[in-house]
Order: C-alpha cells, then structure tokens, then sequence
C-alpha cells in the first residue's frame, strides 16, 4: 500500500468556512496531488468533526463531494484517529474491499465554535460518572501523567518547555503555520499556568483546518506518481479507558503499538530518519520519544535538550511545527503528521527538509494515552 | 437563584446505571464502596457486572477505609468549561487507595500547601444534589 497524494485546506483561523467545506477543499487538493480524478476513490475513511452535526462525516464527505464509495467509516478513537484510518485504510485495500481510499479529516475548531465550546467537546470525551463531575479537561490526564514522569524521573518544566520552543521554530520555517513568532523556554515557563505543570505554551493550538490522504495499492500507486510513499508497518494499542486504570502513568501503549509496527516493516527505532509525533502536549513528546524507542525511559528530557527531536539530531520531529504551532483543529491535527512526513520522504520540503530521509514514523494517540496508533513510511528504496 | 449554585446545576452530574447505582448510594450515606471479587481476590472502583479480571460475577461490595495517597495530581487553572469557571483554580488528584484501586477525585477547597506526590489523603462526600453525592478527598494533616 502507498500513499499517492497529500492536500490541505487553508489552517490556522478560516473563518466562514465548514468542516465538510474545509474537507472538501483538502481532498480535491490531494486529487490533484496525485493527478487522480474523484471517480477513482471506492473507499472513505474520516474521524468526526466537533464544529459538525454529522455522526457519519465520511458519508456526508461523500455527498458533499458527490461520490459514492463501497466502503465507508468514520472512526473515533480520539487523537489516534489518524493513525488508526491509515492503517485501516491499507488493511482495507489488502483486503479488497476498496482500491483507493481516501483518509480525510477536517474540523473548524477555532471559528466554528466558541473556545469554551472547544474545550467543552474535548471534555465530553471523559467518563461521565467517574472522572467529569470533578472537572478535568482531557489535558488534565495528559497533564496527570507528566507529572508523575517529573517525579519518577526528574524531568523539569524547562525540558518539557524546550518541545515548544523546537516544534516553534520549525513552524518558522513552515508556509501556512499558526505561529511562526520563535519562542523561548523562559516564553513557555513564564506563559499562563493552564492545568499544572502544563502553561499555555506546553499546549497545542485550537485552530481550523483539514488534510487528506490517497492511499492505493503498491501494485496502482505507480499510475499516479513517480514517488509513492509505501506503508510499511502499522501498530495499535488500546490499553485502558479511564486514566485511574492506565497501568502506568509514565509508560504507555506506545511501546506495544510502535513495536508491532517496526516488526512488521523488519526495522527498529534507530532506522528511522524523521518523525511526526502526536503533540496534544509538550510532555506527551517527551513520552513518546521513551515510549517509541528513540532514547531510554527517563531520558527524554535531556535528549531533547541536546538537540535530538531537531536537523542534526537522531530524529528530526514535527518539521512542520506540529499542533504546538503549526495547527491543531482537534481529530484531524494528525493528519498534518502524516501530510509532512509524505513530504519529507519524497524530498519535497524546501528549506526544512531532512538529508536523505528515507524511513518515517507517525505515532498518534489519544484520550489520555488511551489509543495509540503507529505507521511505518518509506520511500521505494526501503521496500 | 444566585450564579454559582445555576453553574453548579450546569455541571455535568452522573447518571448512574444498572452497574454504578449501588457506589452512588454508597456515596449518599458517606462511602466507598468497593467491589470485591470472591473467585480471585481483585478489587475494583471502577463498578462492573463482572470481575475485570477474571469475569466472575460473584462480587461482593465492602466500604473502603477512605484512606489513600496522591499518586498524581495536576490544579486547574484553565476550566474546561463554563460550568468550572468559578472553580478555579482546584486540584484534580488520582488517588491510590489503600484497598488497591486508583480513582480520580479532587482536593477540598484551595489551599493546595502540602499538595504533592505520595502524601497521605482522607475520603470525605458532599451532596451536589438530591440524587447525587461526590467523593472529594481532603489532605491528612
């Protein structure tokens, strides 16, 4: 299976605009990316969109664009969605129940509902009986389980800070990101507490916007671009629901997802040339460098203050800027991962591409480090 | 009616069901109740038909002693919503329960001196409605 074509929407603040519009907009840009008419898709897959009354948005994506595909889903498994579609959609094709799927997502997050509206749907994704009569935000998990990784490893707000101020700086370079302005630790740690020991700063942006992925087989993806960018492995885990049954707050599902993932592509951690690393937080990275095998537990902090997660390092992440700066419209904020990671491996981004970035990783999660989902990309030379 | 007790109205109440009804009730006369697996020993918060670990159905409820420590914690400056806004800043704690079981709760009132890892926390109850009671934890001096 490979990915044939990648497009956007406008992000950051579209105004006026609707998630399906948006959407819409995103998957005609991959079409032409790929140099594909509409007619080809036979297969949809999105996640929902917050700012939208649809409960089945990849059927209305199919009205509104006027297609009617022979297999569809909208898939909720929170920020891992993305993760999850893609996988979904090479299993689907492997399986033959599509040709050509699109995976799309697209959410007006910033002006399609209030902020309190945004934080409100984000919420609504706790249990209603055990964990949301107390009043925490889905950054409240998030926020539960850095802490405790201070505490056991020592990790310190000015280490979690310096996520923000890398994934900043490659937003600089980045056309279309929501913050370019470069920012520095003493930014983040002096910014407004917002659930401790998180600031304003450690946490991603609320913004509209939309992406859309063309995957067909290996066999097809030659008839539409000279630079498929092949699946090579996918891994998911699902380890709890509830953050007070997550078996350890400093060692997530990552481990198990990432690893099914690398033993299906016949590669390891240290094979891999860039990263697109889900950033709902800037400790969530810090987690997931451990997690999925770029540096030992308990030295992720260090490792990102060394440079690693940047050009030069051992593994350049969120080129783009990631949803700490480039954008975050919630469910499809991961499609963007995806959309640089393509790019990077077909060579195609300018200033801030990665030397010879060959292997990609995009980990997503979500909900509390309740879903996770890992793919493995590659370049025709890595199969 | 004044603003606060409307916000607190607003906020979001459980809906017990077939499985929880009996940890609410437990909450209305002050505790905890945990559930007990008869077959393998588990011990669970989180209300179920069944054992979550080896699905027995022979579970039987004992009150916790309502002692426990903070495993994590994290205050809230930012509230997730209307409803909060009066709220804030509060203290979202995960309890580790003497019993075995964890369980998300939050600390009485604002003064969060003392608030840290591992210290030691005391269950208290208080009314939000007819129906409901929440569980709050407060710090054991």
């Amino acid at each position: 299976m490979a990915i044939v074509g990648v497009g956007q929407s406008p992000t950051g603040r579209v105004p006026g605009r609707s998630p399906l519009d948006l959407t819409a907009e995103a998957t005609l840009n991959a079409l032409a990316d790929a140099n594909m008419d509409k007619s080809e898709i036979d297969g949809v897959l999105t996640g929902n969109a917050f700012a939208s009354s649809f409960h089945r948005f990849s059927v209305a994506l199919s009205e509104y664009l006027n297609i009617q595909p022979s297999y569809s889903n909208t898939l909720q498994v929170s920020g891992a969605t993305a993760g999850a579609a893609v996988n979904t959609a090479a299993a689907a094709i492997h399986a033959g129940l599509a040709d050509t799927v699109l995976v799309a997502c697209g959410d007006s997050l910033l002006t399609g509902m209030t902020p309190d509206m945004a934080i409100r749907a984000m919420t609504e994704s706790r249990d209603q009986q055990y964990e949301m009569p107390f009043g925490i935000p889905v950054a409240n998990t998030f926020a539960m389980t850095a802490h405790r990784h201070m505490k056991e490893y020592g990790t310190t707000s000015e280490q979690m800070a310096q996520v923000a101020v890398t994934f900043r700086e490659h937003a600089s370079r980045t056309p279309g990101a929501q913050k370019t302005e470069l920012i520095t630790v003493d930014d983040v740690i002096n910014s407004k507490m917002v659930t401790s020991p998180y600031h304003k700063l450690d946490c991603s942006l609320i913004s509209d916007g939309a992406a859309a992925l063309i995957l067909t087989s290996a066999e097809r993806a030659l008839d539409y671009t000279d630079t498929p960018i092949y699946i090579l492995g996918g891994g998911e885990y699902y380890s709890h629901e509830h953050i007070f049954l997550m078996p350890e707050l400093t060692q997530t599902g990552a481990v198990q997802s990432a690893q099914k993932a690398y033993d299906m592509a016949g590669i390891s951690a240290n094979d891999i040339d860039v990263a697109g690393i889900y950033d709902c937080f800037t400790g969530t990275v810090l987690m997931m460098l451990e997690d999925l095998g770029f540096c030992k537990k308990g030295e992720s902090g260090a490792f990102v203050e060394d440079g690693q997660i940047t050009y030069g390092g051992k593994i350049p992440t969120n080129t783009h800027g990631g949803m700490l700066s480039y954008a975050h419209p919630g469910i499809p904020a991961a499609w963007f991962h995806f959309a640089e990671v393509v790019r990077q491996l077909r060579g195609s981004c300018g200033e801030r591409q990665v030397k010879n970035a060959e292997l990609g990783i995009v980990h997503t999660l979500g909900a509390g480090f309740s879903t996770q989902a890992t793919t493995i990309l590659g370049t025709g030379s890595t199969r | 009616m004044s603003g606060a007790v409307k916000n607190t109205l607003a906020k979001p109440l459980p809906t017990p069901d077939g499985d929880s009804q009996a940890l609410w009730d437990g909450f209305k006369n002050g505790e905890l109740l945990l559930q007990h697996c008869d077959d393998c020993g588990h011990v669970q918060y989180y209300q179920q038909g069944m054992c979550r670990l080896c699905q027995s159905t022979k579970l039987r409820h004992k009150a916790a002693s309502g002692k426990g420590t903070i495993y994590s914690y994290s205050v809230v400056y930012r509230a997730p919503g209307p409803a909060f806004k009066d709220d804030v800043p509060y203290a979202v704690l995960l309890v580790q329960l003497e019993e075995g079981p964890r369980m998300i709760s939050s600390l009485v009132g604002k003064n969060f001196n003392g608030l840290d890892f591992d210290v030691a926390v005391k269950l208290t109850t208080a009314a939000i409605s007819d129906e409901i009671s929440l569980p709050y934890f407060e710090l054991i001096d």
